[in-house]
């Protein structure tokens, strides 16, 4: 079987995800109204309000979010084939809350998130990696030993309390004891005071550039630490078993010095499973990550979705959950397409 | 005579010999020894929390102002007033000190009963017997701080008060009945005849009183609880604390608190009736209980969080909470994990195509989102948590089982049990199963840590039983109410660390368990 058959067949495959996934949500989201007969529409006007209103002006209301009132089963496949249609459309509702397109309220938050994840990870898979080549040389040194130690504890680690302990130390202690000279913001994600400053300046941006890495500093550190354990030890383990195989051997033998058997043989070969996993990381990365964005209070999705989640703006909820779950999907599908073209080993099947 | 056989010592039992194997292996391993014994200690701590807690570890029972320091700190602030119970002998056991005063001195009397059994309780009985005639002393103080009669009996109990600071606030309670005979209880007005008080004495011989009883009485035992205005903590404590001319009031620091009995003034003159002519009668108080609780800047082991709470009950009592769900929710995950897994490996085929497509499908799913609408729309209880954390625990673990039974399947023992007829499902379980269990042991134990951590997440979102004490729960409460920005940074500490250590002491025993007994890592 060739690549492009491959390819078809992953295609399919992915099609077939998502369209689990789609029907998934549709019902996830609507658990509270087929368990419990509420509506959200029942949670926005009063039931006196619901009374005076005529009922063409009710079901317009109910069809803002996608809804029937009180719905038989011809109507719950009218309101799937509506919800079908709007999510292959981008067309994902608007928040009960603000009365904006959902869409709108999540690109908002969305270069927030991308911000963050996105720095925090590349931090640690840079230090992960480097580190895990460092040890894997001699595995069962004391340098071995104690990284792979601080590995585990990193393991056990509730990242936000990692986040409140930062927090604490470098947004309280710290300014406390050093007068302010050492001062990191408690929270947001960046300070409104500065606004005229900013609007005012011909070097403004520059200014709230500074502001936003400022307020980004933190949190990047928490998540960085937390994603390092897990690349650290995966790049340890990997290299450690690349480094056992016959062609470690036949390198070893031609003459080469250590360094380049590991970092040209062995690193390599390590590198490939890696790339997968980083794939799989980005996948997730616009999931953001609620905790530690409650923690700093981080205008991003993960703050978003479970603030959502909590006053019942279920629109809200369901698309992100939607968007979250097709990019991981679509992480899946380019981590194994990678896999195939990075290793010629792999053969389509 | 016994089977020879069946004599056999249990020391040469397979079962034996392979764990002491193991158990060798095991303990070259350090932080494995040192995971165990971590784990032994949570465990002991869950199961003897109730014993260990000083109050109940309700996260809403307010036993002190909010955010006080624990008590340890006090070390490095000598002045600071650390709460408690400052009363020596608040149930009575010991007989207190009695003191009868006045010329008609000889009307009162005082008996103490020590408890004889564990049923009953100590008690003080101070008692005015009175016989028409015999006399009233009264003396009406203008400043109201001692009775209008100068005759009365009282019994004290005396502390130090070893800070240069006053509390910041004091409760009291006291439990008394009151027995009345003769004219003291068929009178209409014999209620207003005596009062029962409560007196500050500093270390000068002022008096100061904080309560008089008031009519009407019952025999019936009853609490009163008593706060004191600032005005009383300052007149009882104000003496014992070095002032701003750098010198001390009072000549020590201590200072008595006591409870009496005296007739008032309208036992001579009651709207011209003189009852003190014609009373018959007796008044007995039994007093059972006499507290001083004074609040300063530290309390208890650890403190208290933002509503008051003590936080040493709540953190003993969150061990439950976190080895319950990691163990049951790990437990539940495992048990579908090793069933899906085994028939996916097993049956192969259809089945397995089904199952794993289901397992990539829940990869994709973002998990802590999944977890956090599970358990809002399911509701808070414990054993919803855990399911929520089992519906996507059970994945890894499918996949480990699967490709351990695939490898397992196609050996020739399984085949021999095939060919004398054994069943699927009894070569599944009986052959397969046993050489797959070693790989799972350090899967679980990983699992419980994955599932200790996802409790302590939700919790800390306030998607968990918000009556339960858990340490997420805590955390969220320190972050909710600003807890260090109060400087309150043993709120934020103590419940992560507790997180921390028994996750870790899992990861250690897990680690050790792979190092053990995956064959693959044994090599190295």
């Amino acid at each position: 079987m060739g690549l492009r058959e491959y390819v078809i067949r992953r295609v399919i495959y992915m099609f077939l995800l998502v369209v689990a996934v789609v029907c998934f949500n549709f019902f996830l989201f609507r658990l509270p109204t087929l368990i419990l007969g509420v509506s959200p529409v029942d949670l926005m006007i009063s039931e006196e309000l619901r009374r005076n209103l005529t009922r063409d002006a009710l079901e317009q209301l109910y069809l803002r979010f996608g809804l029937v009132p009180e719905p038989d089963i011809f109507d719950w496949i009218y309101m799937f084939w509506r919800y079908i249609v709007n999510m292959f459309t981008g067309n994902f509702g608007i928040s009960f809350v603000t009365q904006k397109p959902v869409i709108d309220e999540i690109m908002e938050r969305l270069p927030n998130t991308l911000l963050l994840m996105g720095t925090s990870s590349i931090v640690a898979i840079i230090i992960g990696i480097w580190t895990g080549v460092r040890v894997a040389a001699e595995p069962g040194s004391r340098k071995d030993v104690g990284a792979v130690t601080l590995a585990l504890f990193i393991y056990s680690l509730p990242i936000f309390w990692l986040g409140m302990m930062l927090l604490m130390i470098f947004a309280f202690y710290l300014p406390a004891l050093t007068n302010g000279l050492i001062s990191f913001p408690l929270f947001g994600t960046i300070n409104y005071d500065n606004f005229a400053l900013v609007t005012n300046n011909p070097l403004g941006g520059l200014i709230a550039a500074a502001d936003i890495l400022h307020h980004l500093f933190l949190p990047m550190i928490t998540l960085g630490v937390g994603g390092y354990g897990g690349y650290f030890l995966y790049m340890r383990n990997n290299l450690i078993d690349v480094m056992t195989e016959d062609y470690i051997l036949t390198a070893r033998a031609k003459g080469l010095d250590e360094n380049q058997v590991l970092y040209k043989h062995g690193l390599k070969n390590a590198m490939l499973p890696m790339v997968t996993i980083i794939a799989m990381t980005f996948g997730f990365i616009i999931n953001g990550a609620t905790l530690t964005e409650t923690v700093f209070t981080w205008y991003g999705l993960g703050r978003y979705i479970f603030d959502s989640l909590i006053i019942l703006d279920y629109p809200v909820v369901q698309a992100i959950f939607m968007i979250i779950a097709i990019t991981a999907i679509l992480a899946n599908f380019i981590a194994d397409l990678l896999y195939g073209v990075l290793d010629p080993r792999i053969k389509y099947g | 005579m016994a089977n020879p056989e069946q004599s056999k010592s249990w020391k040469d039992s397979n079962l034996y010999i392979g764990f002491k194997d193991f158990w060798n292996e095991y303990k070259r391993h350090k932080i494995g020894i040192l995971g165990l014994l971590i784990l032994i200690l949570f465990t002991g701590m869950a199961i003897a929390a109730p014993q260990l807690a000083t109050h109940d570890p309700s996260p809403t029972n307010k036993v002190a102002p909010n955010f006080l320091a624990p008590s340890w700190m006090s070390f490095f602030d000598p002045n600071g007033v650390v709460t408690g119970e400052y009363i020596p002998d608040p149930f009575l056991v010991e007989a207190p000190s009695f003191t009868k005063v006045g010329p008609y001195a000889d009307q009162f009397s005082a008996t103490h009963h020590a408890s004889e059994e564990n049923f009953t309780q100590s008690y003080v009985n101070l008692t005015w017997n009175y016989a028409a005639g015999s006399g009233v002393s009264i003396d009406v103080d203008p400043e109201k701080q001692m009775p209008d009669s100068s005759s009365f009996i009282y019994f004290t109990q005396s502390f130090d008060w070893p800070f240069e600071r006053i509390p910041s606030d004091v409760n009291m309670t006291l439990e008394y009945g009151v027995t009345l005979t003769g004219d003291f209880k068929t009178q209409e007005l014999g209620g207003i005849m005596f009062r029962v008080y409560i007196w500050l004495i500093d270390s000068s011989g002022n008096w100061h009183q904080v309560y008089h009883s008031s009519s009407p009485y019952t025999p019936t035992l009853q609490d009163r609880r008593i706060d004191l205005s600032y005005f009383d903590i300052a007149a009882g404590w104000g003496g014992m604390v070095i002032g701003k001319d750098g010198t001390q009031e009072d000549p020590n620091d201590t200072l008595t608190v006591a409870v009496g009995l005296a007739p008032t003034k309208n036992f001579d003159d009651f709207l011209g009736d003189h009852p003190w002519q014609y009373y018959n009668g007796s008044v007995t108080v039994q007093v059972t209980e006499i507290s001083l609780i004074a609040y300063g800047e530290y309390f208890g082991l650890l403190g208290t969080t933002d509503k008051g709470a003590d936080a040493w009950s709540q953190l003993v009592y969150g061990s439950r909470v976190s080895l319950t769900i990691g163990i049951l929710a790990t437990l539940l995950s495992t048990i579908v994990g090793v069933v899906v897994g085994m028939a996916a490996g097993y049956f192969g085929g259809r089945i397995d195509e089904i199952l794993m497509r289901t397992v990539d499908f829940l990869l994709v799913i973002p998990g802590l989102p999944l977890m956090m609408v599970l358990a809002a729309f399911l509701g808070p209880s414990i054993e919803n948590i855990i399911i929520v954390i089992s519906i996507l625990g059970w994945t890894g673990t499918s996949r480990i089982v699967r490709s351990q039974v695939m490898a397992e399947k196609n050996k020739a023992y399984v085949e021999s049990a095939r060919a004398i007829g054994a069943s699927d499902t009894y070569i599944m379980y009986r052959h397969i199963f046993p050489n797959v269990t070693p790989i799972l042991f350090a899967d679980i134990t990983l699992g419980v840590v994955g599932a200790i951590l996802s409790e302590s997440g939700l919790a800390f979102l306030g998607l968990t039983d918000p009556s339960q004490p858990s340490w997420g729960r805590m955390l969220a409460d320190a972050q909710g109410s600003g807890g260090f920005y109060n400087g309150a940074w043993w709120v934020v500490v103590f419940p992560g660390l507790m997180i921390t250590i028994l996750s870790l002491a899992f990861t250690f025993v897990g680690h050790t368990l792979d190092q053990v007994l995956n064959p693959r890592l044994r090599e190295r």
